[in-house]
Order: C-alpha cells, then sequence, then structure tokens
C-alpha cells in the first residue's frame, strides 16, 4: 500500500498545518491582541451609569423658588437588547415616534449604553410599561431630577427653559451626555454653568441584555456635584399684579427696576409659553406652533424686541439740548398751531398747544415744540448725548440674546439717505420715530438717569453684593429741569393716570405710530420721585394711546409695588 | 502481533468528552451537565458494546442501518410539528438525527466503496455522491445547512482514500469553486480562465469537456440557488466577510466569541470566571460556542492541550486507516476521521473568526446526546476495527 503512505503524509501534514493555522490564530487573539480583547471584554460587562445632577434652584428676591427639581420617570432603551416589535409596543405605549428612537439612537455611539427615548411619562404610562415589563426587553425605567417651574408661563421669558441637549451641541461641548439638559433662553441660559453641577458617574456590571448585575469595585465612582442656586433681585409679588393688569393685552413687555442699584425686579413679556412643556422634549410640530407662531411667544419682548420708542424720547432730546447748554428752559420756539411746513412736508402735532417752554413742552408733549428744538441742536449733539445715556447699546443685564436697539448718527444717516437727508429725518428722530428703535429694558435703563441723577446702574437679575454704574457727563441741573418736566406730565400733563396717591410720581407717556394696526401704548416713570424705589416701563402692542393705557398700568403697578414696600417697612419699625 | 485495542483513541476521545464536561459545567449550571453526563456514560457504554462486535457485521449491517436511518430522517421532515425539524422528541429527550446520519452514511459508504475494484472514473462517483446527497438533502430541508455540507468533505476524502486520483476530484467537485466565485463576475471569469488552461494541460478531452461544462453551468445557476437561500442562512455567509457591520447580527456572534477566547490571555480568568460566558455576551456558549469558553477560562494553555488532543485523537485515526489491511475499514476510518477532523476544524475556525458560523458543534466537546452518541459509536467501530486489523 505504497500509495496510502503519500495519502496518509498528505492528510498528515494536512492536520499539522491546520493545527499550526489554530495555534498562531490563538497566539495572534491571546498574546499579540490580548490586552485588546481584555479591554473589549471590560468594556462589554462594565458600564457607566451616570447620575444626573440636580440643577440649581432659582429663587427670587424674597427666598421664594421660582424654578427647583422634581423627581420624573423616564425610559431608557438598550439598543443591541431591544428587538423591532419590542420597539414598537413601546412607541404605541408612549405615544412617540419611532424616528425621534432612532435619532436618540443615532446619537449614542455605544450600543451597549442605555439610551433614554422619553422622559417625564405619566403614571399611567408607567404602569403599563410596569405590567408588561417581561415582554418588553431591553426596556428600563428609572427616576431623575427633572426642572421645575412653579410659576408656569409667569417667568418664562425670564427664566427661560431647559431641554435635551442636540447631536451638534454635545460635539462642540465634550461636558455634556447624551440625554443630558441644557439651559434654554434666559437665566437657564446665562447661568448655565452655575445651576448645572456636575453628573456623578458610578460602575456598574451588566449582561449581555444590559440588564445590572452588580457594582464595580475596581472603579472609583466620581461623586455627584449638585448644581448651586441662583438667587435674583426678582419679585414674585410683582410679577404677578404686572401679569394681572396686562392681563387683557396680547402683547406687551414690562420692565421694573430698582433705579438705584439696578436690580430688575420684574422682566415680563407677552404672549407666554410654558417652559414646563419642554422637560418632556417637544415633538417637532409642537414646537414648529411655537416658533413660527406671528405673536412670536418664544421672543422676550422685553430685552430682544426693538420698537419706536414715541414721545418717551423726548426727555432726552430736551436732555441734550439742556446739557449742551444750546438753550435755556426758558426756550420757546415757534408756537404750536397743531401743523408745523418743512418745505413741502406737513409735520403735524397731536394737538394744539400754543407758545410753550421747554418744560411744559415736556409735560403736554409737544410734537412742534421737539420737532424745532431736535432740528436746533442738530444730530451730532443729540446722538453724542443719548449714545452717552445707553441708547443703541446693550445695556449688559445678565440675560443672553439682548439687542442693542439702534440709534443713528451723522454718519448713518448720510450713508443711508445720501447727503442731503433732511431735517424731516430730524424731526422724527426728535420724536422717538423713524430710524430710532430701543428694547423696553434699554429705554427703562436711560430713564434711570433721571431717577439717579446721571448714575445708571447696570440692570441685573442675580444678586449682587456690589452694584456697577455708568456715570454720565450729563449735568445735574440739566437732570434736575427735565424732571421737572416729567413730574408735571403725571401732577397735570399726560400721564395723570399713573399718579399714585401719597407719592410724587416721575414719568413720560408715548404712543408710537404703527402702520400696522393700533398704536403701541407706552409709558415710563418713577416714584417716588424725591427717592426713587422703583422705575416702571408698560409697553403694550396695539393698545392705543400711551396716556390712557400704559400710563394707568405702570401707576397701578408703582402702587402695588410701594404700598407692599411700605407696610413691610412698616411692619418692621413697629 | 498481539490482538489489542487501540487505547489512546478512546482515552482521547474520553478526554476530550471530561474537558467538554467540565466547559458545560461552567457553562450551562448543573442540570443540562448531569444531563450531559448521562448521555456521556451512555456513549462510552455504545462505544465499548460497538468494539465488541466484529468488523464483518458491520459491513453486513451497513445498508440497513443507513436505509434505517434515512427513513427515520424522512419521518422526521414529514411528520414533525414546525419548523426547524433537526430533534425527534421521546418524552423528556431530544434525538438529532443528523449525528446518525453522518455515522450511518460513512458506514454505508465505506461498504459500498470496499465494493468496488477501481474507482477511478466520474461514473464512479456518481453513486457515492446519491449516497451522501440522499441525507444531505434531508438535513438541508429540515433546514440545517452546517450539518448538510460536512457530507460531502467526507466524501471527498473517502474518495480520495479509496484510490480516486486527486485531479479528478478536483475536476468533478469544480463546478463548486465556481459556484462560489460567481459572487464576483471577475473572480469567476479569472476562475474559469485558469480553469481551461488547467484541463488543457491535462490532455484529457472528456474532463475537458465536463470541466467546462459544469462549470460554466454551475456559475450560471448559482445567483438562482443563492436566492432560495433562507435570510439567516444569506446572512451567515454575508457577514463572514463584515462581521463589523451589524453588531448586533449574526457577526455579534464572532465579536463576541474573538473577544471570549483573546481575552483569556495566556492562562485564562479560572475555570467559571469567564465573563463573557457568565454574563452571556457569549451565543451558544455549551453548544457551538464552547471552545470560546474553554478560550476565556483556560487561555492560551488550555487551548493548545485540547487542540493537541484532537490533533493527537486525528493522527491515531489516520495511522489505523494506514494500517489496516481491510479495505472497509480502512475506508470506514478514513471517513471518521474526515468528519471528526472536519467539524473540528471547522468549529475552531468559526470561534476565532477564521471560517464562516456554520453552526457545527464541536465533536466530543459541545453539548448534545445525539452528537455525541455517534461519535462515540464511530470510535467503538474504530476500536474493533483497531483489534482486527492485521488479521485481513
Amino acid at each position: 500500500m505504497d500509495k496510502n503512505i503519500t495519502k496518509f503524509k498528505l492528510l498528515r501534514n494536512i492536520i499539522v498545518v491546520a493545527f499550526v493555522l489554530i495555534i498562531l490564530s490563538t497566539i495572534r487573539l491571546q498574546i499579540i491582541e490580548g490586552k485588546k480583547y481584555y479591554r473589549l471584554s471590560d468594556k462589554n460587562r462594565i458600564r457607566q451609569k451616570r447620575i444626573p445632577a440636580p440643577r440649581g434652584k432659582i429663587f427670587d428676591r424674597n427666598g421664594i423658588e421660582i424654578a427647583n427639581t422634581r423627581p420624573g420617570f423616564y425610559v431608557s432603551v438598550i439598543r443591541t437588547s431591544i428587538d423591532k416589535t419590542t420597539l414598537k409596543k413601546i412607541t404605541r405605549i408612549l405615544n412617540i415616534n419611532e424616528k425621534t428612537i432612532e435619532e436618540k439612537f443615532r446619537m449614542e455611539k455605544n450600543p451597549y449604553m442605555p439610551v433614554k427615548i422619553a422622559h417625564d411619562i405619566s403614571y399611567k404610562q408607567l404602569s403599563t410599561i410596569e405590567e408588561n415589563m417581561d415582554i418588553l426587553k431591553g426596556i428600563e425605567v428609572g427616576v431623575e431630577p427633572l426642572r421645575n417651574y412653579p410659576y408656569g408661563e409667569l417667568f418664562c421669558h425670564l427664566l427661560g427653559y431647559v431641554g435635551e441637549i442636540t447631536h451638534a451641541e454635545i460635539k462642540s461641548d465634550g461636558n455634556y451626555s447624551i440625554n443630558a439638559y441644557i439651559g434654554r433662553m434666559g437665566l437657564e441660559e446665562y447661568y448655565e454653568n452655575h445651576l448645572k453641577g456636575t453628573d456623578g458617574i458610578e460602575y456598574i456590571e451588566v449582561d449581555a441584555r444590559g440588564r445590572e448585575v452588580g457594582k464595580i469595585t475596581e472603579k472609583r465612582p466620581t461623586p455627584i456635584v449638585y448644581g448651586k442656586h441662583l438667587y435674583t433681585t426678582i419679585d414674585l409679588a410683582l410679577t404677578e399684579s404686572v401679569a394681572v393688569y396686562l392681563e387683557n393685552y396680547e402683547r406687551a413687555a414690562c420692565v421694573c427696576l430698582n433705579p438705584q442699584n439696578g436690580e430688575v425686579l420684574v422682566l415680563y413679556s407677552k404672549p407666554r409659553f410654558d417652559p414646563n412643556l419642554f422637560v418632556h422634549g417637544l415633538e417637532k410640530k409642537e414646537w414648529q406652533i411655537l416658533n413660527n407662531s406671528p405673536d412670536a411667544p418664544l421672543y422676550n419682548r422685553a430685552i430682544m424686541s426693538c420698537y419706536p420708542c414715541g414721545s418717551t424720547f423726548k426727555p432726552f432730546v430736551a436732555l441734550a439740548a439742556l446739557d449742551s447748554k444750546m438753550i435755556t428752559k426758558e426756550k420757546c420756539f415757534t408756537p404750536c398751531r397743531g401743523k408745523y411746513r418743512l418745505g413741502r412736508r406737513i409735520f403735524k402735532c397731536w394737538k394744539t398747544h400754543g407758545k410753550l417752554n421747554l418744560v411744559n413742552a415736556i409735560i403736554y408733549s409737544c410734537d412742534i415744540y421737539f420737532y424745532q428744538l431736535g432740528s436746533y441742536i442738530g444730530i451730532d449733539t443729540l446722538f453724542s448725548r443719548a449714545n452717552d445715556i445707553g441708547f443703541g447699546k446693550r445695556t449688559l443685564i445678565d440675560l443672553p440674546n439682548e439687542k442693542s436697539g439702534f440709534l443713528p448718527n451723522r454718519q448713518w444717516l448720510e450713508k443711508q439717505y445720501g447727503m442731503n437727508w433732511t431735517e424731516g429725518h430730524m424731526f422724527n428722530l426728535s420724536i422717538g420715530q423713524g430710524d430710532l428703535l430701543v428694547t423696553p429694558l434699554q429705554l427703562a435703563y436711560a430713564f434711570t438717569v433721571f431717577a439717579n441723577n446721571g448714575e445708571i446702574p447696570i440692570p441685573h437679575v442675580k444678586k449682587r453684593e456690589k452694584y456697577d454704574y455708568h456715570t454720565t457727563t450729563i449735568s445735574k441741573q440739566a437732570i434736575e429741569t427735565v424732571k421737572q418736566g416729567l413730574k408735571g406730565v403725571v401732577s397735570f400733563g399726560t400721564g395723570t393716570l399713573a399718579r399714585v396717591d401719597n407719592f410724587e410720581v416721575c414719568g413720560k407717556t408715548g404712543t408710537v405710530q404703527n402702520p400696522h394696526g393700533e398704536d403701541h401704548s407706552l409709558f415710563v416713570g418713577f416714584a417716588p420721585s424725591d427717592d426713587p424705589q422703583i422705575l416702571v416701563f408698560v409697553f403694550v402692542e396695539n393698545a392705543g394711546h400711551g396716556a390712557s393705557i400704559a400710563a394707568p398700568i405702570a401707576g397701578k403697578i408703582m402702587k402695588s409695588f410701594l404700598i407692599q414696600r411700605n407696610a413691610v417697612h412698616h411692619a418692621k419699625k413697629t | 502481533m498481539p490482538k489489542r485495542l487501540d487505547l489512546d483513541i478512546i482515552a482521547a476521545a474520553i478526554i476530550l468528552s471530561l474537558i467538554g464536561l467540565a466547559m458545560i459545567f461552567s457553562t450551562a449550571g448543573s442540570a443540562i451537565f448531569f444531563k450531559q453526563i448521562i448521555w456521556f456514560v451512555i456513549a462510552v457504554f455504545m462505544a465499548f458494546i460497538f468494539s465488541k462486535i466484529s468488523p464483518r457485521i458491520w459491513l453486513n449491517l451497513a445498508p440497513f442501518i443507513y436505509i434505517g436511518i434515512m427513513l427515520l430522517l424522512f419521518i422526521l421532515l414529514f411528520t414533525h410539528g414546525a419548523y426547524p425539524k433537526r430533534w425527534f422528541k421521546l418524552g423528556a429527550i431530544s434525538i438529532q438525527p443528523s449525528g446518525f446520519a453522518k455515522f450511518a452514511t460513512i458506514l454505508f459508504l465505506a461498504s459500498f466503496l470496499a465494493s468496488r475494484k477501481k474507482v477511478k472514473n466520474f461514473s464512479d462517483i456518481l453513486a457515492p455522491l446519491v449516497i451522501v446527497t440522499i441525507p444531505a438533502i434531508l438535513i438541508f430541508l429540515e433546514p440545517d445547512l452546517g450539518a448538510a455540507q460536512i457530507f460531502f468533505p467526507i466524501l471527498i476524502l473517502m474518495l480520495y482514500w479509496t484510490g480516486m486520483p486527486a485531479i479528478k476530484i478536483f475536476i468533478f467537485f469544480s463546478p463548486i469553486v465556481s459556484a462560489a466565485a460567481s459572487f464576483s463576475i471577475y473572480i469567476w471569469v479569472a476562475y474559469f480562465a485558469a480553469l481551461t488552461i488547467f484541463l488543457f494541460f491535462h490532455k484529457q478531452m472528456s474532463d475537458f469537456i465536463y470541466g467546462l461544462v459544469s462549470n460554466f453551468l454551475a456559475g450560471l445557476t448559482m445567483p438562482v440557488v443563492w436566492n432560495s437561500l433562507r435570510e439567516y442562512q444569506q446572512h451567515r455567509i454575508i457577514s463572514f466577510f463584515s462581521p463589523w457591520v451589524d453588531p448586533r447580527g449574526i457577526s455579534w456572534q464572532i465579536i463576541q466569541s474573538k473577544i471570549a477566547i483573546g481575552s483569556g490571555g495566556l492562562i485564562g480568568k479560572g475555570f467559571l470566571s469567564g465573563t463573557q460566558k457568565k454574563l452571556e455576551f457569549l451565543p451558544a456558549k455549551h453548544t457551538d460556542f464552547i471552545f470560546s469558553c474553554l478560550g476565556e477560562e483556560f487561555g492560551l494553555v488550555g487551548i493548545i492541550l485540547t487542540t493537541l488532543i484532537f490533533v493527537y485523537l486525528l493522527y491515531r485515526l489516520l495511522v489505523l486507516a494506514k494500517e489496516t489491511k481491510n479495505k472497509f475499514a480502512s475506508i470506514f476510518v478514513s471517513g471518521v476521521f474526515a468528519w471528526i477532523g472536519y467539524q473540528t476544524f471547522l468549529n475552531i475556525g468559526m470561534t476565532m473568526g477564521l471560517l464562516p458560523i456554520t453552526g457545527v458543534p464541536l465533536p466530543f466537546m459541545s453539548y448534545g446526546g445525539s452528537s455525541l452518541l455517534a461519535c462515540f459509536m464511530a470510535i467503538g467501530i474504530c476500536l474493533t476495527i483497531s483489534k482486527s486489523k492485521f488479521r485481513y
């Protein structure tokens, strides 16, 4: 059987070669790449478990919680241990879109990490899931701290909201894990790092289905760092009053400051939205409705909307004129006959005032007087003073997305309208129309120049020990003169409806003509005039005259505040 | 020459089974472990009984055993409830006839080939091909592609051992290569060109015509056959070529198996301490992937030792096949050698990601009574052959 020996040798060699191949590939797996595979086996079984840090609470000036945390149930899924039918079942229970889940899966690279697919599920959903736990493989339910706004819509623009972080945000900031919440808009955004804290990390051992089997002791956990609380200057009671006074108007904004130190008491905007909704994670449709609504409820009108400011700008024109010493308070121009002809154009006043000096022109808000005054002092004088007071600049309040408004200067006008831009532009500017744009906060800020004798405190929402001021170069005398006019406005001028019993109020009404509908109604004022405790700016869109709508509201706000404050003082004394 | 059993063969088989039992205890717990112990005892007992029966009797019994098992497969396929129809349920135990089918087919094929004067031409292959194709198709329909394909390497090796020239065998089975190459038109064209040149220099007209025509047809029909495969079977083949694409699917098994073996390192994580196995990352850990658990818990040392025992067992079978003077006995042993050798390397290669996942158990070690029993029955006949190897 010689042939048998050849065959025997061949087959023997095949066995030997196969054996050598097996041993070589074992050596490759176990010795050469052994460490890699050991790491992979650890990665299989050891999972980082994030323990989300609760966000810091936010308090009003009196220590009342206006944002806190509450426990909420979430549902998470491990991609590798869930099948399609289970996924369908859970989407039906949670009433969410399968695409939303797929998007979230895409964000998490590690297929063994649980991905939260729903936050803040209802008790009904929770019990349905718990009942069916044995058929819902790969589904986990847990508790997490969720943001809660006890006053709902009341502080929506001021506080902002928290929402689940997006894919792009994780990429740009490595400090966040997927499913993390991040502050959006308002204080939540501005003080994100202060409020958020640091998640704790635990290491647990899991099996192939992602179920927790035990704790890993060889890796040290990272302790949780709680988010810091934020103490604000906001006055809850006053904000509630403001909300009531503005109840009947669709779109409005209100700013209340302490004019002596810049503490923001109220920052209010309408229409509103419910920041609690964002905790669930809005479906795309809901978000689009909110975002595309013509009333722009997500917009904080108090710091983001730029409006013309109408007659409320007149005191600043007067101030610029007096400060530049181009006129005295006795200066008179061509008397008001209700109309003023400039070349071919006719500029109107809202009333026939006759002959007025500066103070009376403020009190009765005579347009004809201010057309001539503005034109008399010129753009450069007006720009330098108004710019110094803060027009066209951000107030630097501690909130995101503040707009700077717009104050035109000579160069801009020349560029915009050519070298022969006419006095007509100056006329419009002098009564706060035309190209001038302000945010409500900005106007309130500028108005503190009268309340605090030229020292403008920087507005802020977070409580401070020390206050920052912007010191203007405006002369005290000029301020005092205009202030006389402002007193007169409320005592017997256009703003009498803003009067507060027992307190002297300074203020100015404004009516902004609006080509799209009713006029916007404005009032800005402070009280008491000798020792101002509150400065109020009310802006009501499409409501009518400043004197009839915004002034009485501002009066009520000041009254509420002063009465409450006096009561507290009184109580403290006795 | 003294009459004696080749104790090395049975000893190697028993040691491998004991290692397997230890791994089954580690992976599947005591209940399954005790079940397998019972199977093991029965299997060794059967080997003992079979070793007492003379090869001549086996030669005469071969057709009856073959027909009986084929009927069993047939009944299973056409009477048994739902798919997959791989098991006979007899009370508490279930029997998988595919293991016995291999045993019976090898036995019958050996008796058939031994009865031929010479096995040289294509026409001599046809009858053996029918003998293996019947069980292969019946098992393929269960469906169990992994078990069905094993018959063909066994057939090839037995033909070779019987005396069929390797070149002839290659030409005969070359359409399979053509079919495999048809996945890429470029590879197929290159293969076909090379084959044409090879056949030209082979200088046999009939081979030339057969080779070209059959290869051409195979390359043409393969895409049709491919589409008739079940999805998971297609998936297994695809995933072999790109295992990291879908970590949750079938390639998850390859990855987890490689992680299990690789993380074992030089000496392993220790008996009962494999995390891949314990936390159920490893699929089919006590059946198809028992070798991965061995690698995880006993490391390189465990794998070398176990593989050496397998190699030694195969070597002893080969020696037995060579030294046995009786034609039937020699061919039978070569068949057992092909069966155990092919299945061993296929399984181990699969756990290391070298070969596709075919769902083939590791002989002697994987959990499963039928497979163990069939292997030991074959070993039992090898023993009786070793006792009488010089007598004919």
